[in-house]
């Protein structure tokens, strides 16, 4: 199936960027799979995931990169996937949970969240936070498949919530499909 | 892709509105339990409940964990007895009422219903034997329900039945009188009563439906009032109409449903179970922030009771049905917005204030579901009053093709304006005075048939 690449790349915000880095693809002959970007406080980053032949290596693709002309520079890292696997394959968490955290903003939230998690063994698949104000608001989209028992995370998040004086809730992903979408069943 | 604006709106609902399923219902088949003799008859019934309900309560349990959604009441409706026992006498519907009761409690359930009968054209022997049985079946048994279907926009309305079911619903609070005849309140009296209700007193399993059914009761009236608080504080009143309103609660409304229906639909799936249908009604409770009667406030009514309470009901009660079916595969029940006084804080203060009457609360069950329910009224009043209450609200069912439903508790020894007090989901309210007393009994003596209306001859 060739070779699967993983790009990343960050740059100053402008018109054009997605234009750039999937023409750099598109003249590699890449076949690009799949692909997340977001814009956050007007820098750009996406990351990427393209199968090439087995001709071209990570360097040409970064070279590819540096041929960009462009005001801002994009910075660029490029790797060959370890193991390949086809995107449209990839296995889908089962048991996702959307963890919300809301409460006065202060400096370490996110890593105490993280933390939290990582003792837990739960994979954070997603995480978005806002600041409205002095209110910091994280959305945690959760993988708790190697998770025993929800109810006890949930005990454990009780005593994070007193702890750190947020408001946290923790809810299976389908209930938020369930109100939100039209077709769930 | 889940937006953090739609995450964030239905953890408000979850968090701060205490969304939660109000019932899961499991329907049982018992019409295979029949044995030879009333003993057998019992064993079987006992033995069918214990085998298929034997997960339920655990199951129903381990899903509300998992979704972090409770499911407030575990429930079972049961073939309506009468049927089950037919040839029984009352003594024999008195001993399947105490098997029921058994196999409830062995199951772990909250409350059982379906100790009911049929009787809106005819009565049969064993429907008078069953009728006869109620107060000291409902007296002996803690978990048990009883409903009665009297009438139908099909049939018309059987007044021999009503003028003895005025007397089983004195009896009934007389004999449980040391409860302040709480026995009434587990009985409640149908026109045009639905087989997949899963709401009590009046759930039973009809004969329609399958074996085994699965039936959840979404409610809410928590969510819709803090939906509509927060629209209002947000828009400002000025800047809204009533359309505006109607289109909050619908939208308020698809969304509680959606999460009833996913509840129902992995706890059927985990009992290999058919799931029957949502019922979308707003079901007060007495606790505070969960009433229908503070949504007519904030509506606009200072009081409920007061003029244009019934139009607001309306509108609300609409407004429910459309967001809800939408949301829901299969609707069914009595869906619309339930006005039980004692169920309800804000409607019992109304009573108390004298701003609600009966002939208001009738008025207002024109147009919701499901009646006049859980009335207290003095112990005074005499049964063919009862009965002939029983009628009116009948009548307002069968001409306007509707579900409508008695259950009034005629409280031994205590006056209009005195408080009574149930407890827990049963709540309390002041006495309400009933006007006219005494005055129905010789409609109420001339029994046989009120005949169909017209509009039930459509062949």
């Amino acid at each position: 199936m060739g070779k699967q690449m993983v790009m990343s790349v960050m740059s100053k915000d402008r018109p054009g960027i997605v234009a750039d880095i999937t023409g750099v693809i598109y003249q590699l002959q890449g076949d690009l799979a799949d692909l997340n970007q977001s814009v956050l406080c007007d820098y750009f980053t996406m990351i990427l995931i393209a199968t090439f032949d087995d001709s071209v290596t990570p360097e040409d693709v970064v070279a590819g990169f540096s041929h960009i002309q462009s005001e801002t520079k994009l910075e660029v890292v490029v790797k060959e996937m370890d193991t390949p696997m086809e995107v449209a394959k990839a296995k889908r968490v089962k048991e996702t949970y959307v963890l919300t955290a809301q409460g006065k903003n202060k400096s370490g939230l996110v890593h105490r969240i993280g933390l939290f998690c990582c003792q837990q063994g739960i994979n954070i698949l997603d995480l978005a936070t806002t600041l409205s104000g002095d209110q910091y608001t994280m959305i945690l989209q959760l993988d708790l498949s190697r998770v025993k028992s929800v109810d006890t995370i949930r005990t454990s998040l009780t005593g994070y919530a007193e702890e750190s004086g947020l408001t946290v809730v923790l809810q299976h992903e389908d209930i938020f499909k369930a109100t939100s979408e039209i077709s769930l069943f | 892709m889940l937006r953090s604006d739609h995450i964030l709106a239905t953890v408000e609902m979850i968090q701060k509105e205490n969304l939660d399923v109000r019932a899961v219902t499991m329907g049982i088949n018992l019409l295979d339990c029949r044995g030879g003799d009333v003993r057998e008859t019992c064993r079987r019934v006992e033995e069918k409940i214990g085998t298929v309900a034997a997960r339920f309560v655990a199951t129903c349990d381990q899903v509300s964990q998992k979704y972090g959604i409770p499911v407030v009441n575990k429930r079972i409706s049961v073939t309506p007895i009468a049927f089950v026992g037919a040839g029984f006498d009352r003594h024999g519907f008195v001993e399947l009422a105490l098997a029921l009761d058994r196999a409830a409690a062995a199951v772990g359930i909250d409350i059982l219903g379906g100790f009911s009968a049929q009787v809106e054209k005819g009565m049969t022997a064993t429907d008078r034997e069953y009728i006869a049985s109620i107060p000291e079946a409902l007296a002996r048994t803690e978990k048990i329900c009883a409903s009665i279907n009297i009438a139908s926009s099909q049939k018309g309305i059987n007044m021999d039945a009503l003028a003895l079911i005025g007397q089983t619903v004195k009896d009934l609070a007389e004999i449980t009188k040391e409860q302040s005849g709480f026995g009434a309140a587990k009985f409640v009296v149908f026109c045009n009563q639905p087989g997949d209700n899963p709401f009590m007193a009046g759930a039973i399993h009809g004969l329609e439906e399958a074996d085994l059914v699965l039936n959840v009761g979404v409610s809410g009236p928590g969510v819709i009032a803090r939906a509509l608080e927060r629209l209002i504080h947000t828009k400002g009143r000025d800047n809204l109409g009533l359309d505006d309103i109607a289109e909050e609660i619908k939208q308020t409304t698809f969304r509680v449903t959606r999460c009833g229906e996913l509840i129902g639909r992995k706890v059927s799936e985990e009992l290999g179970i058919e799931f029957g249908v949502v019922d979308l009604s707003l079901a007060p409770t007495p606790t505070v922030g969960d009433s229908v009667g503070e949504i007519l406030q904030i509506l606009g009514v200072d009081v409920v009771g007061a003029p244009g309470s019934t139009a607001i009901l309306a509108m609300l009660n609409d407004a429910v049905k459309k967001g809800g079916i939408f949301a829901s595969k299969a609707v069914g029940g009595l869906s619309g917005a339930f006005i039980p006084v004692m169920e309800d804080a804000v409607l019992a203060e109304a009573v108390g204030s004298g701003a609600l009457c009966l002939e208001k609360l009738e008025a207002m069950t024109c147009v919701c579901s499901v009646g006049l329910d859980m009335i207290p009224v003095p112990g005074s009043v005499d049964a063919d009053t009862i009965s002939a209450i029983i009628a009116d609200e009948m009548a307002l069912g069968m001409i306007n093709n509707k579900t409508t439903a008695v259950r009034l508790i005629p409280v031994p020894g205590k006056e209009a304006g005195e408080l009574v007090s149930f407890g827990g989901l049963f709540g309390a309210s002041p006495i309400m005075p009933v006007r006219n007393v005494g005055k129905s009994s010789r409609f109420i003596a001339w029994g046989g048939r009120i005949p169909a209306p017209l509009h039930s001859f459509k062949n």
